[in-house]
């Protein structure tokens, strides 16, 4: 089968990648374009460890094909860090609160919240709960990790005003 | 864990759309959110050649609504905009339920109201409160179009009446019944990405008394191979003033009428004794509801 040249939009940059219409967008980001912050877990829409963001919203990168991307804006963990390396509030959140434990969920996790803090800077526990009950937490740190993503939000907040 | 190769279309419109499907054939498959298809294609259950992708077509996105008329639901309109559209839960209550409990945010964002349909999963979440709503599929093709009722598109576990060729490209909704209200509710073993053991939706018509059932639909999922539309619960209560004492009756004649099968989820018995439970707190709702309306 034919491979053909198509363009993503990832993190604000232009990437030209030979793909195949079977590639799947985690394993196109991992292995094409080298960036391996977005993790595979369970490769069947389980386990949110491969989410990433298109066009803002949390999508499953192990069931979603390469091809179907183009045109639409790809955000990574790799994107939230502003240009001189300052991380994101929410990562920085996840650090302050212990909110990393092994670490393969966390890129999913901080892209999840992201999403939700975006649409609703000040959610409440039960909506952060429900928000990130798509990512699986096998060290099952949850309760930092729900902390984390409410002091973001209200970090924000405040930065906003 | 990979996909086997197939040929990959995304028309633009929906002309372009039916040529496809009407060429490919049954090698084809519609890719909507993928969120299913793509799974079964990794399981190797299905080995489609060609997959549509109709995500680019307009004519199948969008909630158009028109008061006095009801809304059209374009098939490709995602659940996540369903269940954040201010008027599915201001009109259609039950289908804003349904949406919101299905998959996870990620799924939500992904899966959309046509393929949930299509699938034509037993368990599925959305075409419950559909056929309560009165929802009318549109089917197109290259042939033309026609339009079925909910309940006779599903035809059965993974069956619904497409023929080759051809694509479902929305649902109407009809404007709801004044003094109306539906409700939602599923039993499952988890919050998130669990797959309903039992799930339910009911939509209540009340008179001008608002006490008497004018017009009454429950349907049931994940109970019978398809959405189980109640025959005996709208002939109990149907013109009758609506009384808590009622319930255990038209509760247990519901359960009845569940096909319940015992699998990995729950067991027969135990679908059953839910089929009661939520039909109980069901109508209950939407007959406190239809009452403010």
């Amino acid at each position: 089968m034919k491979k053909q040249l198509i363009q993503l939009e990832i993190n604000d940059l232009i990437y030209e990648v030979p793909v195949n219409p079977r590639d799947l967008l985690v394993d196109v980001l991992r292995k094409k374009v080298g960036l391996t912050g977005t993790k595979k877990g369970c490769g069947q829409g389980d386990c949110g460890a491969c989410t990433v963001l298109i066009d803002g919203a949390p999508v499953l990168s192990c069931i979603t094909l390469a091809v179907a991307c183009q045109g639409k804006k790809i955000t990574t963990i790799e994107g939230l860090a502003d240009a001189q390396g300052n991380l994101h509030p929410i990562q920085q959140s996840f650090m302050d609160h212990g909110a990393v434990q092994c670490g393969f969920c966390t890129p999913g996790m901080v892209l999840t919240a992201k999403a939700l803090l975006d649409r609703d800077p000040s959610p409440t526990e039960t909506e952060i709960k429900r928000s990130i009950a798509g990512n699986i937490c096998r060290c099952t740190g949850y309760k930092k990790i729900v902390e984390a993503i409410a002091a973001a939000g209200a970090t924000s907040k405040v930065e906003v005003q | 864990m990979f996909l086997d190769h197939f040929e990959y279309y995304a028309p633009a419109t929906a002309a372009e759309a039916f040529a496809l499907a009407g060429r490919l054939g049954e090698g084809a498959r519609v890719l909507a959110g993928g969120t299913d298809l793509l799974l079964m294609m990794k399981d190797k259950l299905i080995k489609p050649c060609y997959l549509v992708d109709i995500n680019g077509v307009k004519e199948f996105q969008g909630i158009n609504y028109e008061a006095g008329k009801g809304a059209v639901i374009g098939a490709a309109v995602r659940i996540s905009e369903i269940e954040h559209s201010p008027l599915i839960r201001d009109k259609y209550y039950a289908l804003w339920q349904a949406a919101g409990e299905l998959g996870s945010v990620q799924v939500r964002s992904m899966a959309t109201i046509g393929g949930n349909s299509c699938h034509a999963s037993p368990a599925a979440e959305t075409p419950p409160p559909l056929a309560a709503l009165g929802a009318t599929v549109v089917i197109a093709g290259a042939a033309g179009k026609r339009e079925l009722s909910l309940e006779d598109f599903i035809l059965g576990n993974r069956q619904t009446a497409l023929k080759e060729g051809e694509l479902l490209t929305g649902f109407i909704l009809p404007e709801p019944a004044p003094r109306s209200a539906s409700r939602y509710a599923y039993i499952g073993l988890r919050d998130a990405m669990e797959i309903d053991a039992v799930n339910m939706a009911v939509n209540l018509v009340l008179d001008e008394d608002r006490l008497t059932v004018k017009n009454l639909k429950l349907v049931m999922g994940s109970v019978a191979p398809r959405p189980l539309i109640s025959a005996a619960v709208p002939k109990l209560l149907t013109g009758r003033k609506f009384e808590p004492m009622l319930l255990e009756q038209v509760a247990a004649a519901a359960a009845g009428e569940a096909k319940p099968i015992s699998d990995i989820r729950a067991s027969a018995e135990y679908r059953r004794e839910m089929v009661a439970v939520l039909a109980r707190r069901l109508l209950q709702e939407a007959f406190d509801a239809a009452r403010e309306v």
